[in-house]
């Protein structure tokens, strides 16, 4: 029977819950102490006690799981932990012989305890330990082989001037602009041919730290595979190797993103104990375990990746085959490599977060130049009409717009819209609207027909980008008598005479949303109004309770009373534009607000001119 | 008198224990008054293996019979103390 046995620091088996397969691993363990100079009796009382101990185990654990001994030395000191996965038992405080001296069962652990220094039963969930330690009788001879350790010794050295070679590689490599996945991959198919495995994994630790990403992933193909890759040319071939291909079912199988939360999945519970955590043949994967998506038994190691106390990302490399030995050497290389690749990609990827947000800063700062270009220098005065607005963007930029033009027959187009979404795009959006709006004005005296021509232009564009903007055109006669508005998806126009306030609302869909709807507007004679008022659904949330902050009810009565009190417009506009501020500062998230307030002269008591229109950025 | 001897196995542990008792209840199916387990190539020995003799030894007790071990090694003469079953086996050095 083959076992699968791992030289750690010791030595570690592996081995089906059978007694024959426990006697054999027993004897492997033995022959291991003999190698290192225990003497015949304390080799005879090691074989006792772990036969003992594994037949417990053995005859009480599940057929189908390993279970595994390793045993380890110093010159003093002898340790063997036994690992089983039955469901265990209470180990006794006093441990006797059996009353009935004739029975014929109940001495193993009698026996164990007797011929051990130290003995203790570790019962686990799923998993019990045993751990059985002596001291030795006497201290082994000196044994070392100066040949063997001059040999390991120039081992080591070459592998640290190939490490220190490679990281010098590695660091011009990182110079050049390439990509942190790109970097990875490369190195990752170095590591590969340096370390002799057959796949190799990297996983970096996200920044919110709670899950681990793919970063790269390589494995070694078969050669059948090569011969299929070469004939479908469909791989990357490694620059100077003819063996080492990057595999898509391989990658095909990995995972984007890992749980740090699932202690059952080997490479995050090498990330959370940041210990090394081997692998092999005999290991149970848990299915979600990408290491158990592999077609062939697998064995290897996840190393943690750590940088000043905080790991950033785990390193995974194996072979195809239920049992792995790898030179000291080739795993020294690995960890070394690792841990720089691991501490350069964070280092980039800090970098390119960095830069990130140095390119959506300035992407907002551009958005917001265009946001400002669109307002009108001020807005157009009448002898019958006051006007004044204001515009307060949320962020660097919102997809609010107004506008107030005087039309060549005196008349007055009053605009406001709210392209939905914000920054360049939002932007880009109200430019065209603009645009078009000031080619049409041969239509203002029509708003329906208006809207139509803009939504009729407008819709491809906005379906395509699953846009839409609302509008409200109000047109105001020459004479100031007359008001006709059209609304595409926008709140009331709002009226009030000094007794109530009148919400004006010809409600058709925003453009963008149905290419052929009709648009209508009503019209209103402004005989005996004073002031009116347009507005973004960002000054006034009619869902707030009456009593709180800037509710409909509360912007109804605030107009009755700048009405009543025959304020301008420049002045309503400041009132206005402080209650929202309060508001906004003291109940919820803030958001874009745009006004125009509008005063008829003659309802007006006499005030100085003020500035038309004012804007604002949270 | 009825007298057979049996060599035990040079290891009489778990993995071999049952198979060996199986064939000595087959030697000593008809009554015996002596049985003579002869131990001087058994090198190891565990609870298992103490456990078929210990069986045995009640098989020939109930039959009028008795059951002797001889020459046990070191290793296993010293495990039959430790575990105090010197006081219920006829051990024999020859």
């Amino acid at each position: 029977m083959k076992l699968t046995s791992q030289p750690i620091e010791g030595l570690r088996i592996d081995f089906p819950a059978t007694l024959d397969a426990a006697r054999e691993a027993v004897c492997e363990i033995i022959g291991w102490l003999e190698s290192h100079h225990h003497e015949r009796d304390e080799c005879m009382t090691w074989e006792l006690v772990l036969t003992e101990a594994a037949t417990n185990a053995v005859t009480h654990s599940p057929s189908e799981q390993a279970l595994r001994i390793e045993a380890n030395c110093s010159p003093r000191h002898t340790q063997i932990r036994l690992t089983d996965h039955s469901e265990g038992f209470e180990w006794p405080e006093f441990v006797c012989l059996p009353k009935d001296e004739e029975n014929e069962h109940g001495r193993g652990l009698f026996i164990i305890q007797s011929l051990t220094d130290h003995c203790s039963y570790l019962r686990g969930r799923g998993e019990n330990v045993l751990d059985l330690q002596r001291q030795r009788k006497s201290t082994p001879p000196p044994t070392e082989d100066l040949a063997a350790t001059l040999d390991l010794m120039t081992a080591e050295v070459s592998s640290c001037y190939e490490t220190l070679a490679n990281i010098f590689r590695l660091c011009a490599e990182a110079a050049r602009d390439v990509s942190s996945e790109e970097l990875a991959s490369n190195w990752l198919r170095q590591l590969l041919e340096i370390s002799g495995a057959d796949f190799l994994a990297l996983r970096m630790v996200t920044p919110d730290g709670t899950q681990l990403e793919d970063i790269a992933n390589v494995a070694r193909l078969s050669k059948a595979e090569i011969e299929v890759s070469r004939s479908s040319k469909n791989n990357q071939r490694v620059e100077g190797s003819q063996e080492t291909l990057v595999s898509p079912l391989e990658r095909q199988a990995t995972t984007p993103f890992m749980d740090l939360n699932r202690a059952d999945l080997i490479e995050s519970r090498a990330v959370t104990l940041r210990l090394d955590q081997w692998f092999d043949g005999n290991s149970v994967f848990h299915q979600d375990d990408p290491l158990s998506h592999r077609s062939t038994a697998i064995s290897g190691v996840a190393h943690p990746l750590e940088i000043g106390g905080e790991v950033v990302g785990v390193l995974t490399v194996g072979v195809c085959s239920a049992h792995w030995e790898p030179k000291a050497r080739d795993i020294n290389v690995v960890r070394s490599l690792g841990d720089f690749l691991g501490t350069l990609l964070h280092s980039l990827r800090r970098r390119d977060e960095a830069n990130h947000s140095r390119l959506i800063k300035r992407e907002l700062q551009i958005a917001a130049d265009i946001q400002r270009s669109l307002l009108p220098a001020e807005l157009p005065q009448s002898t019958t009409l006051q006007c004044a607005g204001h515009l307060t963007t949320a962020g660097e930029v919102g997809g609010d717009f107004m506008d107030g033009i005087a039309l060549a027959d005196e008349a007055r187009l009053f605009v406001i819209a709210d392209v939905m979404g914000k920054g360049v795009p939002a932007a880009l959006f109200a430019t065209a609207f603009r645009s078009l709006l000031h080619s049409h004005l041969d239509l203002a005296q029509r708003p329906c027909e208006l809207m139509k021509r803009l939504n009729t232009s407008l819709f491809s564009e906005l379906d395509r980008a699953e846009m839409f903007i609302t509008v409200e055109l109000t047109w105001i006669s020459a004479d100031g008598a007359t008001l006709r508005t059209c609304s595409a998806g926008h709140g009331p126009l709002l009226l009030t005479d000094g007794r109530q306030v009148t919400e004006i609302g010809a409600d058709g869909p925003p453009l963008g949303i149905t290419v052929d709807e009709p648009y209508t507007h009503q019209e209103v004679s402004l005989k005996g109004v004073t002031h009116l008022l347009l507005h973004t659904d960002g000054l006034s949330d009619s869902t707030l309770p009456e009593d709180s902050g800037l509710s409909r009810d509360r912007l109804h009565q605030w107009l009755i009373n700048t009405s009543v009190e025959g304020i301008d417009a420049w002045s309503s506009r400041d009132t206005l534009r402080q209650m929202h501020h309060d508001h906004h500062d003291n109940t919820r998230a803030q958001d874009d607000a745009t006004f125009v307030i509008l005063a008829r002269e003659n309802a007006l008591l006499p005030s100085p001119r003020n500035q038309t229109l004012t804007h604002a950025s949270r | 008198m009825n007298t057979t001897a049996i060599t035990a196995p040079a290891e009489l542990c778990s993995t071999t224990s049952r198979q060996w008792k199986e064939r000595v209840i087959q030697n000593i199916a008809t009554p015996q008054n002596e049985v003579s387990i002869d131990l001087s190539n058994t090198r190891f020995i565990d609870s298992s293996g103490l456990g078929v003799l210990l069986s045995l030894n009640k098989t020939l007790r109930a039959q009028g019979g008795i059951l002797k071990l001889l020459n046990p090694s070191n290793a296993v003469a010293q495990l039959i103390e430790l575990t105090r079953l010197h006081r219920v086996f006829e051990i024999v050095h020859a």
